[in-house]
């Protein structure tokens, strides 16, 4: 049967709720992505990833039926459902335990004869500073400026004020922004204006 | 520019930067755990949603051998003149069948219509003798009309 690529997440979720395979395997295919680079930003790790993305899509099985398109959106049911599995499994977890400290060193190490770091390298300096911020903070520099959420959908998924957001998201970037500040001969006071 | 706005458009860029660089997607064999689970739930549902018709054509073969008093030879008018055993939907998700047993029984036309096998409508409070194909787990896996 050939799939129409009109069909909605609302119609996919009705069909899945009833066994269709064709629809489950539309809607994986369609959100996996999403909900895989959330986990994978949110915890640092691949197999934490997996599981999260295998276990939000167990439960869509389970859930679909009571899906209502008028409640929220796809995406943010499955955000919602990935954030709940992810804080789950950083509990479980030890706590990624980089600090301001490692960072900054790392940003100093990675310094070469020119002073210049490469973008991959600051990448994973920005990479791993992300990950040791707070998960409230975390969150919302994931949905906002990895995934790219706008603050009305971010507040959806996270249950929270648009206002809320916008702050955290302050926050957020200033811990960063600390963070990515390496002491002496890093990148950012070297060549601020 | 001072030194703050440098450092937070410097995060903005290498933020945008890393968006662009984490576009991963699961890998395949999570695709596959999971269709396998739906397959598993499906099958499991639909055993669950058919059980109770096993077991009601299971009374009914027990209630039919014990008191079989309807004249043999009663007939309905039938849509399918296919005399072959009509498979049960719910049989897909039994055992493959091993051993097999053919119990004749009388059973309303409504539950015939439940198990998908073709019959009138205007028929449905009648009874009619039909024969169940059952294997060996006592479970029907087709039916057919005697007559």
């Amino acid at each position: 049967m050939l799939e129409s690529p009109s069909r909605s997440d609302g119609d996919l979720l009705r069909l899945l709720s009833g066994g269709d395979e064709t629809a489950f395997l539309e809607f994986y295919r369609r959100h996996q992505g999403m909900v895989y680079r959330f986990a994978l930003q949110m915890s640092g790790k691949t197999e934490i990833a997996e599981e999260v993305t295998q276990d939000v899509f167990l439960t869509v099985m389970k859930t679909a039926k009571r899906y209502d398109a008028e409640r929220g959106s796809a995406a943010a049911y499955l955000y919602g459902m990935a954030r709940n599995i992810v804080l789950r499994a950083l509990e479980k977890e030890r706590p990624y335990t980089a600090t301001r400290d490692d960072i900054t060193a790392d940003a100093a190490a990675a310094n070469d004869t020119f002073g210049e770091l490469a973008q991959s390298e600051t990448l994973e300096i920005l990479r791993r500073a992300v990950l040791a911020l707070p998960p409230g903070y975390r969150e919302v520099v994931v949905l906002c400026d990895l995934e790219e959420r706008d603050y009305a959908e971010a507040a959806e998924i996270l249950g929270c004020a648009i206002g809320t957001v916008r702050s955290r998201l302050h926050r957020a970037r200033a811990l960063l922004a600390e963070k990515m500040r390496a002491p002496k001969g890093a990148r950012y006071d070297r060549c601020a204006v | 520019m001072n030194d703050s706005d440098f450092v937070n458009q410097q995060l903005l860029e290498n933020l945008r930067a890393l968006a662009a660089d984490a576009r991963g997607h699961a890998p395949q064999h999570v695709e596959e755990r999971v269709v396998a689970a739906f397959r598993t739930r499906r099958r499991r549902r639909n055993l669950l949603t058919w059980m109770p018709l096993g077991g009601a054509a299971v009374a009914a073969i027990a209630v039919g051998l014990w008191f079989n008093h309807t004249p043999k030879g009663s007939t309905i008018p039938i849509e399918d003149e296919d005399a072959s055993f009509y498979p049960l939907a719910e049989a897909e998700a039994l055992p493959v069948l091993e051993n097999a047993m053919v119990v004749r029984v009388q059973l309303p036309v409504s539950s015939l219509r439940m198990m998908g096998v073709p019959v009138s409508e205007e028929d449905s409070d009648r009874s009619v003798q039909a024969e169940l194909l059952l294997g060996q787990d006592g479970l029907a896996r087709g039916v057919r009309l005697a007559q």
